[in-house]
Protein backbone atom coordinates (compact mmCIF):
# COMPACT_ATOMS: atom_id res chain seq x y z
CA UNK A 1 0.00 0.00 0.00
CA UNK A 2 1.41 3.11 -0.95
CA UNK A 3 0.44 5.74 0.82
CA UNK A 4 0.68 9.03 -1.13
CA UNK A 5 -1.18 7.11 -4.38
CA UNK A 6 -3.80 6.74 -2.11
CA UNK A 7 -3.69 10.59 -1.12
CA UNK A 8 -3.46 11.48 -5.12
CA UNK A 9 -6.08 8.79 -6.03
CA UNK A 10 -8.41 10.92 -3.07
CA UNK A 11 -7.11 14.42 -4.52
CA UNK A 12 -8.36 13.30 -8.02
CA UNK A 13 -12.02 13.38 -6.51
CA UNK A 14 -11.93 15.83 -3.37
CA UNK A 15 -9.29 18.49 -4.41
CA UNK A 16 -9.38 19.67 -0.39
CA UNK A 17 -8.42 16.48 1.09
CA UNK A 18 -4.95 18.14 1.85
CA UNK A 19 -6.94 20.79 3.77
CA UNK A 20 -9.08 18.41 5.58
CA UNK A 21 -5.79 16.72 6.47
CA UNK A 22 -4.16 19.66 7.46
CA UNK A 23 -4.62 20.11 11.25
CA UNK A 24 -2.78 16.64 10.97
CA UNK A 25 0.14 17.69 9.43
CA UNK A 26 2.25 16.20 11.70
CA UNK A 27 0.46 12.84 11.64
CA UNK A 28 1.19 12.68 7.71
CA UNK A 29 5.04 13.73 8.62
CA UNK A 30 5.05 10.39 10.86
CA UNK A 31 3.73 8.00 8.49
CA UNK A 32 7.30 9.17 6.32
CA UNK A 33 9.45 7.83 9.17
CA UNK A 34 7.91 6.32 12.37
CA UNK A 35 4.72 4.11 12.40
CA UNK A 36 4.76 1.09 12.55
CA UNK A 37 3.52 -0.38 8.96
CA UNK A 38 1.16 -2.85 10.83
CA UNK A 39 -0.21 0.08 12.48
CA UNK A 40 -0.97 2.09 9.28
CA UNK A 41 -4.47 0.63 8.47
CA UNK A 42 -5.97 1.23 11.56
CA UNK A 43 -4.14 4.94 12.16
CA UNK A 44 -4.95 5.97 8.49
CA UNK A 45 -8.58 4.84 8.92
CA UNK A 46 -9.25 7.01 11.69
CA UNK A 47 -7.61 10.06 10.49
CA UNK A 48 -9.77 9.60 7.82
CA UNK A 49 -12.90 9.11 9.72
CA UNK A 50 -12.19 12.40 11.23
CA UNK A 51 -11.58 14.04 8.13
CA UNK A 52 -14.47 13.33 6.40
CA UNK A 53 -16.83 12.77 9.59
CA UNK A 54 -19.19 16.07 9.04
CA UNK A 55 -20.01 14.15 5.80
CA UNK A 56 -21.03 10.96 7.62
CA UNK A 57 -22.45 12.41 10.35
CA UNK A 58 -25.06 14.44 7.85
CA UNK A 59 -25.69 11.33 6.39
CA UNK A 60 -26.42 10.12 9.75
CA UNK A 61 -28.51 12.32 11.17
CA UNK A 62 -30.87 12.33 7.98
CA UNK A 63 -31.27 8.54 8.13
CA UNK A 64 -31.55 8.79 12.27
CA UNK A 65 -34.47 11.44 11.38
CA UNK A 66 -36.12 9.35 9.11
CA UNK A 67 -36.08 6.47 11.63
CA UNK A 68 -37.28 8.35 14.04
CA UNK A 69 -40.55 8.82 11.45
CA UNK A 70 -40.86 5.37 10.97
CA UNK A 71 -40.53 4.22 14.23
CA UNK A 72 -43.83 6.76 14.96
CA UNK A 73 -45.93 5.19 12.28
CA UNK A 74 -45.14 2.08 13.27
CA UNK A 75 -46.47 2.22 16.53
CA UNK A 76 -49.44 4.25 15.41
CA UNK A 77 -50.84 1.26 13.07
CA UNK A 78 -49.39 -1.27 15.59
CA UNK A 79 -52.06 -0.08 18.19
CA UNK A 80 -54.40 0.51 15.36
CA UNK A 81 -53.98 -2.79 14.02
CA UNK A 82 -54.98 -4.52 17.21
CA UNK A 83 -57.55 -1.77 18.55
CA UNK A 84 -60.34 -4.10 17.69
CA UNK A 85 -63.69 -2.73 16.17
CA UNK A 86 -61.71 0.42 14.95
CA UNK A 87 -60.68 -0.75 11.35
CA UNK A 88 -63.22 -2.52 9.26
CA UNK A 89 -62.44 -5.85 8.12
CA UNK A 90 -62.04 -5.02 4.61
CA UNK A 91 -59.31 -2.57 5.09
CA UNK A 92 -57.34 -4.42 7.42
CA UNK A 93 -55.09 -6.26 5.02
CA UNK A 94 -53.88 -2.90 3.63
CA UNK A 95 -53.38 -1.19 7.43
CA UNK A 96 -51.39 -4.61 8.03
CA UNK A 97 -49.53 -4.67 5.40
CA UNK A 98 -48.67 -0.90 6.18
CA UNK A 99 -47.70 -1.92 9.91
CA UNK A 100 -45.22 -4.77 8.01
CA UNK A 101 -43.39 -2.07 6.07
CA UNK A 102 -42.63 0.61 8.54
CA UNK A 103 -41.01 -2.22 10.57
CA UNK A 104 -38.79 -3.39 7.94
CA UNK A 105 -37.81 0.30 7.30
CA UNK A 106 -37.24 0.43 10.79
CA UNK A 107 -35.12 -2.30 10.44
CA UNK A 108 -33.45 -1.36 7.33
CA UNK A 109 -32.59 2.04 8.81
CA UNK A 110 -31.11 0.90 11.90
CA UNK A 111 -28.89 -2.04 9.90
CA UNK A 112 -27.51 0.62 7.44
CA UNK A 113 -26.40 2.87 10.35
CA UNK A 114 -25.24 0.87 12.36
CA UNK A 115 -23.00 -0.38 9.32
CA UNK A 116 -21.81 3.26 9.33
CA UNK A 117 -20.77 3.56 12.64
CA UNK A 118 -23.22 5.56 13.50
CA UNK A 119 -25.83 4.94 16.32
CA UNK A 120 -29.20 3.94 15.40
CA UNK A 121 -31.92 6.30 16.94
CA UNK A 122 -34.70 4.66 19.85
CA UNK A 123 -37.27 6.07 20.94
CA UNK A 124 -38.05 7.06 24.57
CA UNK A 125 -39.12 3.64 27.03
CA UNK A 126 -37.06 1.14 24.20
CA UNK A 127 -37.10 -1.85 25.30
CA UNK A 128 -34.20 -4.44 23.34
CA UNK A 129 -35.37 -7.25 24.86
CA UNK A 130 -39.01 -6.99 24.38
CA UNK A 131 -41.41 -8.79 22.14
CA UNK A 132 -41.85 -6.37 19.08
CA UNK A 133 -38.67 -3.96 20.29
CA UNK A 134 -40.11 -1.47 17.68
CA UNK A 135 -43.49 -1.16 19.64
CA UNK A 136 -42.99 0.91 22.84
CA UNK A 137 -46.18 0.02 24.65
CA UNK A 138 -46.46 3.46 26.75
CA UNK A 139 -44.72 6.68 27.53
CA UNK A 140 -43.09 7.42 24.26
CA UNK A 141 -46.39 8.17 21.80
CA UNK A 142 -49.22 10.11 22.55
CA UNK A 143 -51.12 9.68 19.20
CA UNK A 144 -54.31 12.05 20.46
CA UNK A 145 -52.42 14.94 20.45
CA UNK A 146 -53.43 15.89 24.13
CA UNK A 147 -56.92 14.00 23.91
CA UNK A 148 -57.47 16.33 20.29
CA UNK A 149 -58.13 13.40 18.24
CA UNK A 150 -59.39 10.30 19.30
CA UNK A 151 -57.45 8.41 16.31
CA UNK A 152 -58.09 4.87 18.38
CA UNK A 153 -62.22 5.47 18.97
CA UNK A 154 -62.77 6.81 15.52
CA UNK A 155 -61.87 5.25 12.33
CA UNK A 156 -62.53 8.66 10.41
CA UNK A 157 -60.03 10.22 13.01
CA UNK A 158 -57.66 7.16 12.63
CA UNK A 159 -57.71 7.87 8.48
CA UNK A 160 -57.13 11.45 8.36
CA UNK A 161 -54.10 11.48 11.14
CA UNK A 162 -52.65 8.45 9.29
CA UNK A 163 -53.23 10.48 6.11
CA UNK A 164 -50.96 13.54 7.45
CA UNK A 165 -48.22 11.26 8.93
CA UNK A 166 -47.82 9.52 5.52
CA UNK A 167 -47.92 12.61 3.44
CA UNK A 168 -45.75 14.55 5.70
CA UNK A 169 -43.36 11.66 5.99
CA UNK A 170 -43.13 12.20 2.54
CA UNK A 171 -42.70 15.14 2.55
CA UNK A 172 -39.86 14.59 5.22
CA UNK A 173 -37.96 11.88 3.49
CA UNK A 174 -37.64 14.82 0.17
CA UNK A 175 -36.33 17.63 2.68
CA UNK A 176 -33.42 14.72 4.07
CA UNK A 177 -32.27 13.93 0.67
CA UNK A 178 -29.73 16.87 0.26
CA UNK A 179 -27.89 15.13 2.75
CA UNK A 180 -27.17 12.24 0.18
CA UNK A 181 -26.50 14.32 -2.68
CA UNK A 182 -23.21 13.83 -4.26
CA UNK A 183 -21.24 10.76 -5.84
CA UNK A 184 -20.28 9.40 -2.63
CA UNK A 185 -23.91 8.40 -1.12
CA UNK A 186 -25.53 7.86 -4.50
CA UNK A 187 -26.45 4.37 -2.63
CA UNK A 188 -27.92 5.53 0.39
CA UNK A 189 -29.83 8.33 -2.06
CA UNK A 190 -31.42 5.49 -4.42
CA UNK A 191 -32.36 3.77 -1.22
CA UNK A 192 -34.06 6.47 0.84
CA UNK A 193 -36.04 7.09 -2.82
CA UNK A 194 -36.65 3.64 -2.67
CA UNK A 195 -38.39 3.70 0.63
CA UNK A 196 -40.00 7.25 0.35
CA UNK A 197 -42.04 5.80 -2.72
CA UNK A 198 -43.35 3.32 -0.54
CA UNK A 199 -44.13 5.83 1.85
CA UNK A 200 -46.05 7.36 -1.07
CA UNK A 201 -48.11 4.51 -1.59
CA UNK A 202 -49.22 4.01 1.78
CA UNK A 203 -50.53 7.94 1.33
CA UNK A 204 -52.36 7.31 -1.88
CA UNK A 205 -53.90 3.98 -0.38
CA UNK A 206 -55.14 5.99 2.70
CA UNK A 207 -56.90 8.53 0.64
CA UNK A 208 -58.22 6.13 -1.63
CA UNK A 209 -59.78 4.49 1.34
CA UNK A 210 -60.85 8.07 2.99
CA UNK A 211 -62.08 8.57 -0.94
CA UNK A 212 -64.29 5.42 -1.00
CA UNK A 213 -65.34 6.74 2.41
CA UNK A 214 -66.97 9.76 0.62
CA UNK A 215 -64.88 12.07 3.26
CA UNK A 216 -66.57 15.27 3.69
CA UNK A 217 -66.26 18.00 0.81
CA UNK A 218 -62.63 17.49 0.18
CA UNK A 219 -63.32 14.05 -1.58
CA UNK A 220 -59.02 13.47 -1.58
CA UNK A 221 -57.19 12.04 -4.77
CA UNK A 222 -54.43 9.42 -3.92
CA UNK A 223 -51.97 12.85 -4.40
CA UNK A 224 -52.15 16.13 -2.50
CA UNK A 225 -53.82 18.80 -4.14
CA UNK A 226 -52.51 22.39 -3.63
CA UNK A 227 -52.51 22.50 -0.28
CA UNK A 228 -55.77 20.74 1.13
CA UNK A 229 -55.27 19.26 4.56
CA UNK A 230 -57.97 16.90 5.70
CA UNK A 231 -58.99 18.95 8.21
CA UNK A 232 -58.28 22.58 9.29
CA UNK A 233 -56.69 22.16 12.04
CA UNK A 234 -53.43 20.10 9.62
CA UNK A 235 -53.21 23.03 7.28
CA UNK A 236 -49.47 23.55 8.46
CA UNK A 237 -48.65 19.91 6.88
CA UNK A 238 -49.72 20.62 3.50
CA UNK A 239 -48.20 24.53 3.76
CA UNK A 240 -45.97 25.30 0.61
CA UNK A 241 -47.83 22.00 -1.37
CA UNK A 242 -49.51 24.61 -3.38
CA UNK A 243 -46.18 25.39 -4.94
CA UNK A 244 -46.20 25.67 -8.96
CA UNK A 245 -43.38 26.70 -9.51
CA UNK A 246 -40.48 24.13 -10.70
CA UNK A 247 -36.96 25.48 -11.39
CA UNK A 248 -38.03 28.63 -12.46
CA UNK A 249 -40.72 27.15 -14.89
CA UNK A 250 -44.10 28.23 -13.76
CA UNK A 251 -45.81 24.73 -14.64
CA UNK A 252 -49.70 26.37 -14.86
CA UNK A 253 -47.82 28.58 -18.02
CA UNK A 254 -47.13 25.55 -19.94
CA UNK A 255 -49.39 23.98 -22.60
CA UNK A 256 -52.21 21.21 -21.32
CA UNK A 257 -54.74 18.74 -23.04
CA UNK A 258 -56.89 22.11 -23.70
CA UNK A 259 -55.17 25.36 -22.46
CA UNK A 260 -53.32 25.06 -19.98
CA UNK A 261 -51.99 22.92 -16.61
CA UNK A 262 -55.12 23.00 -14.44
CA UNK A 263 -53.87 24.57 -11.07
CA UNK A 264 -54.97 21.24 -9.16
CA UNK A 265 -52.92 18.90 -11.46
CA UNK A 266 -49.52 21.09 -11.32
CA UNK A 267 -49.66 20.90 -7.94
CA UNK A 268 -50.40 17.19 -7.22
CA UNK A 269 -48.11 16.63 -10.32
CA UNK A 270 -44.64 17.37 -7.50
CA UNK A 271 -44.35 16.75 -3.55
CA UNK A 272 -42.75 19.04 -2.19
CA UNK A 273 -39.89 18.77 0.82
CA UNK A 274 -40.38 19.76 4.41
CA UNK A 275 -37.50 20.54 6.46
CA UNK A 276 -36.15 18.90 9.46
CA UNK A 277 -36.95 21.22 11.51
CA UNK A 278 -40.46 22.41 10.02
CA UNK A 279 -41.19 18.14 10.17
CA UNK A 280 -40.09 18.25 13.92
CA UNK A 281 -42.59 20.98 15.02
CA UNK A 282 -45.26 19.17 13.10
CA UNK A 283 -45.10 15.73 14.90
CA UNK A 284 -43.82 16.96 18.41
CA UNK A 285 -47.23 17.17 20.08
CA UNK A 286 -47.53 13.17 18.72
CA UNK A 287 -44.63 12.61 21.82
CA UNK A 288 -44.19 12.36 25.45
CA UNK A 289 -41.32 14.28 25.48
CA UNK B 1 -53.34 2.16 -32.89
CA UNK B 2 -50.60 4.94 -32.98
CA UNK B 3 -50.18 8.11 -31.15
CA UNK B 4 -48.64 10.84 -32.42
CA UNK B 5 -47.35 13.56 -30.23
CA UNK B 6 -47.45 17.07 -32.62
CA UNK B 7 -45.07 19.73 -32.01
CA UNK B 8 -47.39 21.79 -30.36
CA UNK B 9 -48.04 19.30 -27.60
CA UNK B 10 -50.94 17.84 -28.40
CA UNK B 11 -51.96 14.63 -29.67
CA UNK B 12 -53.49 13.18 -32.46
CA UNK B 13 -54.63 9.51 -33.63
CA UNK B 14 -54.18 7.12 -36.06
CA UNK B 15 -55.69 4.27 -36.72
CA UNK B 16 -53.33 0.90 -36.45
CA UNK B 17 -50.95 1.01 -39.23
CA UNK B 18 -49.22 -2.08 -41.13
CA UNK B 19 -46.35 -1.55 -39.92
CA UNK B 20 -47.16 -2.29 -36.33
CA UNK B 21 -49.16 -5.40 -37.09
CA UNK B 22 -45.90 -6.65 -39.48
CA UNK B 23 -43.40 -5.87 -36.76
CA UNK B 24 -45.44 -7.70 -34.52
CA UNK B 25 -45.84 -10.51 -36.46
CA UNK B 26 -42.40 -10.75 -36.86
CA UNK B 27 -41.96 -10.98 -33.54
CA UNK B 28 -43.82 -13.63 -33.15
CA UNK B 29 -42.42 -15.57 -35.85
CA UNK B 30 -39.04 -15.12 -34.62
CA UNK B 31 -40.12 -16.21 -31.13
CA UNK B 32 -41.09 -19.43 -33.09
CA UNK B 33 -37.75 -20.57 -34.75
CA UNK B 34 -34.97 -22.76 -33.78
CA UNK B 35 -31.61 -20.25 -34.05
CA UNK B 36 -33.95 -17.04 -34.01
CA UNK B 37 -30.62 -15.25 -32.17
CA UNK B 38 -29.19 -14.89 -35.47
CA UNK B 39 -32.13 -13.49 -36.84
CA UNK B 40 -32.08 -10.85 -33.71
CA UNK B 41 -28.47 -10.16 -33.55
CA UNK B 42 -28.92 -9.37 -37.88
CA UNK B 43 -32.09 -7.10 -37.16
CA UNK B 44 -29.90 -5.07 -34.05
CA UNK B 45 -28.53 -2.17 -34.14
CA UNK B 46 -26.56 -0.37 -31.63
CA UNK B 47 -26.66 3.23 -33.10
CA UNK B 48 -27.26 4.16 -36.68
CA UNK B 49 -27.14 7.33 -38.48
CA UNK B 50 -30.93 7.84 -38.44
CA UNK B 51 -31.40 7.11 -34.59
CA UNK B 52 -32.01 10.31 -32.53
CA UNK B 53 -29.50 11.65 -30.31
CA UNK B 54 -30.29 12.25 -26.56
CA UNK B 55 -27.19 14.31 -25.56
CA UNK B 56 -24.55 13.53 -22.74
CA UNK B 57 -24.64 14.11 -19.43
CA UNK B 58 -27.72 15.78 -17.63
CA UNK B 59 -29.12 16.58 -20.85
CA UNK B 60 -29.07 12.57 -21.96
CA UNK B 61 -30.89 11.74 -18.65
CA UNK B 62 -33.16 14.82 -18.99
CA UNK B 63 -34.32 13.80 -22.30
CA UNK B 64 -34.63 9.89 -21.12
CA UNK B 65 -36.89 11.10 -18.48
CA UNK B 66 -38.88 13.65 -20.96
CA UNK B 67 -39.04 10.52 -23.35
CA UNK B 68 -40.87 8.54 -20.80
CA UNK B 69 -42.89 11.22 -20.09
CA UNK B 70 -44.57 11.64 -23.25
CA UNK B 71 -45.09 7.88 -23.34
CA UNK B 72 -47.04 8.18 -19.99
CA UNK B 73 -48.89 11.49 -21.36
CA UNK B 74 -49.14 9.84 -24.07
CA UNK B 75 -51.14 6.27 -22.57
CA UNK B 76 -53.90 8.75 -20.36
CA UNK B 77 -54.77 10.81 -23.33
CA UNK B 78 -55.75 7.92 -25.45
CA UNK B 79 -57.36 6.43 -22.16
CA UNK B 80 -59.68 9.47 -21.46
CA UNK B 81 -60.53 9.98 -24.93
CA UNK B 82 -61.19 6.21 -25.36
CA UNK B 83 -62.19 5.54 -22.12
CA UNK B 84 -63.13 1.95 -20.64
CA UNK B 85 -66.45 0.40 -20.52
CA UNK B 86 -67.91 0.66 -16.87
CA UNK B 87 -65.67 3.62 -15.96
CA UNK B 88 -66.89 4.98 -12.88
CA UNK B 89 -67.11 8.92 -12.74
CA UNK B 90 -64.47 8.88 -9.69
CA UNK B 91 -61.94 7.19 -11.95
CA UNK B 92 -62.57 9.05 -15.20
CA UNK B 93 -61.62 12.23 -13.06
CA UNK B 94 -58.81 10.37 -10.94
CA UNK B 95 -57.84 9.31 -15.02
CA UNK B 96 -57.77 12.67 -15.87
CA UNK B 97 -56.25 14.13 -13.37
CA UNK B 98 -53.09 11.95 -13.66
CA UNK B 99 -53.03 12.64 -17.50
CA UNK B 100 -52.70 16.18 -16.57
CA UNK B 101 -50.42 15.37 -14.07
CA UNK B 102 -48.04 13.78 -16.78
CA UNK B 103 -48.71 16.29 -19.22
CA UNK B 104 -47.50 18.89 -16.52
CA UNK B 105 -44.27 16.43 -16.21
CA UNK B 106 -43.91 16.53 -20.36
CA UNK B 107 -43.58 19.63 -20.79
CA UNK B 108 -41.57 20.51 -17.33
CA UNK B 109 -39.34 18.51 -19.26
CA UNK B 110 -39.58 20.17 -22.85
CA UNK B 111 -39.09 23.54 -21.30
CA UNK B 112 -36.16 22.74 -19.35
CA UNK B 113 -34.28 21.06 -21.87
CA UNK B 114 -35.12 23.65 -24.19
CA UNK B 115 -33.30 23.44 -27.77
CA UNK B 116 -31.68 20.23 -26.29
CA UNK B 117 -35.11 18.58 -26.25
CA UNK B 118 -36.00 15.23 -28.63
CA UNK B 119 -38.55 16.14 -30.77
CA UNK B 120 -41.95 14.42 -30.04
CA UNK B 121 -41.45 10.65 -30.39
CA UNK B 122 -43.46 8.19 -31.86
CA UNK B 123 -45.02 5.81 -29.49
CA UNK B 124 -47.68 2.81 -29.90
CA UNK B 125 -49.30 1.00 -27.32
CA UNK B 126 -50.14 -2.33 -29.48
CA UNK B 127 -50.72 -4.50 -26.22
CA UNK B 128 -53.52 -1.83 -24.71
CA UNK B 129 -56.62 -2.58 -25.25
CA UNK B 130 -58.33 0.96 -24.20
CA UNK B 131 -61.54 -0.36 -24.38
CA UNK B 132 -60.99 -2.58 -21.18
CA UNK B 133 -60.74 -1.40 -17.53
CA UNK B 134 -58.13 -4.45 -16.70
CA UNK B 135 -55.68 -4.03 -19.24
CA UNK B 136 -55.67 -0.08 -19.19
CA UNK B 137 -55.36 -0.46 -15.11
CA UNK B 138 -52.74 -2.93 -15.17
CA UNK B 139 -50.82 -1.23 -17.87
CA UNK B 140 -51.22 1.71 -16.03
CA UNK B 141 -49.33 0.42 -12.88
CA UNK B 142 -46.77 -1.54 -15.12
CA UNK B 143 -45.70 2.12 -16.79
CA UNK B 144 -46.19 4.35 -13.54
CA UNK B 145 -43.70 0.79 -12.26
CA UNK B 146 -41.24 1.35 -14.79
CA UNK B 147 -41.40 5.32 -14.49
CA UNK B 148 -40.39 5.31 -10.85
CA UNK B 149 -37.74 2.14 -11.42
CA UNK B 150 -36.35 5.02 -14.01
CA UNK B 151 -36.37 7.91 -11.85
CA UNK B 152 -34.91 6.37 -8.83
CA UNK B 153 -32.07 4.89 -10.81
CA UNK B 154 -31.50 8.18 -13.31
CA UNK B 155 -31.91 10.56 -9.91
CA UNK B 156 -28.33 9.95 -8.59
CA UNK B 157 -26.54 10.33 -11.73
CA UNK B 158 -27.23 13.68 -12.39
CA UNK B 159 -24.47 16.25 -11.95
CA UNK B 160 -27.00 19.28 -11.29
CA UNK B 161 -28.58 18.49 -7.84
CA UNK B 162 -31.52 20.99 -8.71
CA UNK B 163 -32.48 18.48 -11.50
CA UNK B 164 -32.02 15.66 -9.22
CA UNK B 165 -34.28 17.40 -6.48
CA UNK B 166 -36.70 17.74 -9.36
CA UNK B 167 -36.43 13.71 -9.75
CA UNK B 168 -37.06 13.44 -6.27
CA UNK B 169 -40.67 15.78 -6.46
CA UNK B 170 -42.05 13.57 -8.98
CA UNK B 171 -40.97 10.06 -8.17
CA UNK B 172 -43.27 9.85 -4.99
CA UNK B 173 -46.14 10.88 -7.34
CA UNK B 174 -45.84 8.31 -9.84
CA UNK B 175 -45.47 6.09 -6.69
CA UNK B 176 -48.78 7.49 -5.48
CA UNK B 177 -50.52 6.94 -9.35
CA UNK B 178 -48.93 3.10 -9.12
CA UNK B 179 -50.51 2.25 -6.09
CA UNK B 180 -53.80 4.32 -6.82
CA UNK B 181 -54.31 1.82 -10.08
CA UNK B 182 -53.17 -0.66 -8.36
CA UNK B 183 -55.80 -0.45 -5.24
CA UNK B 184 -58.46 0.75 -8.02
CA UNK B 185 -58.20 -2.58 -9.83
CA UNK B 186 -57.67 -4.99 -6.79
CA UNK B 187 -58.16 -3.45 -3.42
CA UNK B 188 -55.36 -3.60 -0.50
CA UNK B 189 -52.93 -3.80 -3.77
CA UNK B 190 -51.19 -1.11 -3.90
CA UNK B 191 -47.89 -1.98 -3.21
CA UNK B 192 -47.42 -5.28 -4.71
CA UNK B 193 -44.36 -5.81 -6.30
CA UNK B 194 -42.28 -3.63 -3.93
CA UNK B 195 -39.22 -5.47 -3.15
CA UNK B 196 -37.66 -6.61 0.16
CA UNK B 197 -37.29 -4.41 2.73
CA UNK B 198 -40.42 -2.98 2.05
CA UNK B 199 -38.53 -0.90 -0.89
CA UNK B 200 -39.58 -0.06 -4.45
CA UNK B 201 -37.52 -0.88 -7.22
CA UNK B 202 -34.69 0.95 -8.77
CA UNK B 203 -33.35 0.54 -12.73
CA UNK B 204 -30.59 2.15 -14.88
CA UNK B 205 -31.75 4.25 -17.66
CA UNK B 206 -30.45 2.11 -20.59
CA UNK B 207 -32.72 -0.79 -18.86
CA UNK B 208 -35.11 1.21 -18.75
CA UNK B 209 -35.34 2.88 -22.14
CA UNK B 210 -34.85 -0.70 -23.19
CA UNK B 211 -37.94 -2.26 -21.55
CA UNK B 212 -39.73 1.31 -22.76
CA UNK B 213 -38.87 1.02 -26.34
CA UNK B 214 -39.71 -2.62 -26.22
CA UNK B 215 -43.17 -1.94 -25.24
CA UNK B 216 -44.24 1.91 -26.36
CA UNK B 217 -41.78 3.31 -28.30
CA UNK B 218 -41.14 3.33 -32.52
CA UNK B 219 -38.67 5.80 -32.40
CA UNK B 220 -35.19 4.40 -32.40
CA UNK B 221 -32.41 6.37 -29.71
CA UNK B 222 -28.89 6.85 -29.84
CA UNK B 223 -28.26 7.17 -26.07
CA UNK B 224 -24.82 5.76 -26.26
CA UNK B 225 -23.94 9.14 -23.98
CA UNK B 226 -26.74 8.01 -21.51
CA UNK B 227 -25.13 7.94 -18.22
CA UNK B 228 -25.43 4.70 -16.09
Amino acid sequence: MNFRNILAEIEKTDPEVYERLSGRRDVLRSFGSKVAAAALPIAVGSMFKKAYGKTTSAVGDALNFALKLEYLEFNYYHVANNTGGLIPGSDQPGFQTIEAHELSHINFLTNALTTMGVTPYTPKNYNAASNIPAYIPSGAYDFTKGGTYHVFEDYKTFLIVAQTFEDTGVRAYQGQMPAFFGSANSTVLQQALEISCVEARHAAHIRYVRRLSGAAAEYPAPWITNNIPPIVALQANYLGEDNVGQEGITITSLPGASGTIPQASATAAFDEPLDAPTVLALVTPFFIL
Amino acid sequence: MKIWNTPAGGQVEEMESGYDVSRRRFFQLAGGIAGAGILFSACKKTSGPTDVYIGSGDTALLNYMYILQQVEAAFYTQAVVTNYYGISQSELQLLTDVRDQEIAHREFFKALLGSDAVMPIDIAFSSVTFADRTSVLTNAAQLEDLVVTGLIGAAPLLTNTDYTREFNKMVTVEARHSAYFKDVYAYNTFSTGVGSNAMDHSNSPSAVLAIAQQNYILTKFDSRKLPN
